[in-house]
């Protein structure tokens, strides 16, 4: 295959950042089909329109996802990438790996695939980019037999579920996130390497409010840590940093001089419900008042640590702008302890799961996120399929419909009544 | 579910045979039993694939289903 000129492309070398056209040059020296990859490109920046087509009846056998088919609609001029699917495989939990499985895969893929790669794609996959159809089955072969190593999730099916690195490395994981990543994604194989659904469908877990997964915002499902006691307070810690003897965000913002650490300014005055104040050199909490937003924990990390009584919150339905604009996802259940029953699952998680499922598989449209569902039928018929009573949280601003539309059997008698009767009691 | 597996197995496959659409969603099919919950269809529908009836179609976010031979590859479009 021979090499393209490629004079747009090349401008993408010349700024501070290191460049995909570098690694895409380099890489060809190896896969020479990657000269066509930039040569596809550069012409696509030329017409100003992608040269590729998606989708396909490509995969391998018993599995309905994971492989994304991709092709060239120029495979004259680029024969290298005529065939140039995606494969994703399903990372293992919060993306801990050795070096030695990372060298595997990657030999892996420079044996039957361009080399490529994407570390790590939304759903936190690993991707590996561009190879022919011919080579998915021994591909898939060597992965699942000599790595240990699954596909992941594409398609109308359960995407590959992800998680923070969790208690694993951090001190405010509220639950285990990796345990309960690890145990939904054995429990739901068959929705995640078959479709089940009327579009994808996202799990996503963050062992606290920081989020680390941005599980609110990307996914369908997401389980974010929280604690439903007070946050722990060492008032000798307090102390110290407004003496100046321990560094505020445990030194994240380090690079710059900010001047002497100032608890009003920094803590207090920046609490989104005012819930803070001090009493002479002690710090006080309104805890009825917390949102969890995580500000005074992040910067006091010594002083100030999650409550005790810890669990999840979960949320439904965050979604990308393809239709009506992003969204984020809506808390639907406001505390959950996240615990393994005696068989090792985490059946109230799993039922919470499964409800939002049986519905939205029943009067989801096609191509319809959950998110988009709850938003078209509202907010109180789905609380009603979750069987949870609405709660002031569940709105972002004070009701603006004056009425009250009460269901039949939430009303004294029902909606039968005596007309006579209710005559001679009332002004005719 | 008024159908039993395999007559609606068959009822699916009759529709992505000889339907108007080449390719259908997971919902298209709801109607071939509407007394069947929608795992139990998807269920059926994912046996045909397996059994080599029917294919998978993906544009990478959405998944379709043909019967076999009758959805177009992109290679081919």
């Amino acid at each position: 295959m021979p090499k393209h000129d490629t004079p747009l492309l090349d401008e993408l070398e010349k700024g501070p950042w290191p460049s995909f056209v570098t690694d895409l040059k380099r890489q060809a020296e190896k896969k020479p089909e990657c000269f066509d990859i930039l040569g596809q490109l550069e012409l696509s920046f030329r017409d100003k329109i992608t040269h590729w087509k998606h989708g396909g009846i490509v995969g391998v056998f018993g599995y309905g996802g994971g492989i994304v088919g991709r092709y060239s609609d120029v495979p004259d001029r680029f024969p290298g990438v005529a065939h140039f699917h995606t494969v994703r495989l399903n990372q293992p939990s919060s993306k801990f790996y050795s070096s030695a499985k990372l060298r595997d895969i990657c030999n892996l893929w420079e044996k039957y695939g361009s080399g490529m790669t994407n570390m790590h794609g939304s759903t936190g996959d690993l991707v590996l980019l561009g190879t022919t159809t011919p080579n998915l089955e021994p591909l898939f072969y060597e992965l699942t037999h000599d790595l240990n190593q699954d596909l992941g999730g594409s398609g109308s099916n359960l995407r590959t579920p992800e998680c923070c690195l969790g208690r694993a490395r951090c001190e405010w994981g509220c639950y285990d996130t990796q345990d309960l990543c690890h145990t939904l994604t054995m429990h739901y194989q068959d929705e995640i390497h078959r479709p089940a659904f009327p579009y994808k469908f996202k799990f996503k877990f963050s062992g606290c409010p920081n989020d680390c997964v941005a599980a609110i915002a990307r996914s369908d499902f997401a389980v974010i840590g929280t604690w439903r006691d007070d946050i722990r307070i060492d008032q000798a810690a307090v102390k110290g940093y407004i003496k100046g003897d321990f560094i505020p965000n445990a030194g994240a913002h380090s690079g710059k001089d900010w001047g002497k650490f100032d608890i009003k300014k920094e803590v207090l005055d920046l609490c989104p419900t005012e819930c803070m104040w001090m009493e002479g050199d002690t710090l006080k909490i309104d805890n009825s008042e917390c949102t969890r937003c995580m500000h005074c924990i992040n910067v006091m990390p010594r002083a100030l640590r999650p409550g005790l009584k810890q669990g999840a919150t979960i949320c439904v339905g965050a979604k990308a702008p393809i239709l009506d604009g992003a969204q984020f996802a809506t808390m639907t259940i406001p505390f959950l302890e996240v615990k393994k029953n005696e068989d090792g699952e985490y059946a109230e998680v799993v039922e919470v799961i499964e409800k939002i499922w049986d519905w939205w598989m029943e009067v989801g449209k096609n191509r319809e996120r959950v998110g988009e569902t709850i938003m078209r039928v509202g907010l109180p018929t789905f609380l009603k399929v979750m069987e949870v009573t609405p709660l002031p949280q569940h709105i972002k601003e004070p009701r603006s419909n004056p009425y009250v539309f009460w269901q039949e059997d939430e009303v004294e008698g029902g909606f039968e009544r005596d007309i006579k009767e209710f005559r001679k009691r009332n002004a005719q | 579910m008024a159908l039993s597996k395999d007559e609606l197995k068959a009822a699916i496959l009759e529709k992505a045979l000889n339907g108007p659409k080449a390719q259908l969603y997971v919902k298209d099919f709801y109607a071939c039993d509407p007394e069947a919950g929608p795992r139990d269809v998807k269920n059926a529908a994912n046996d045909l694939v397996k059994e080599g009836k029917m294919d998978f179609w993906s544009s990478g976010s959405t998944t379709m289903y043909a019967a076999k031979g009758r959805a177009k590859d992109e290679e081919h479009r």
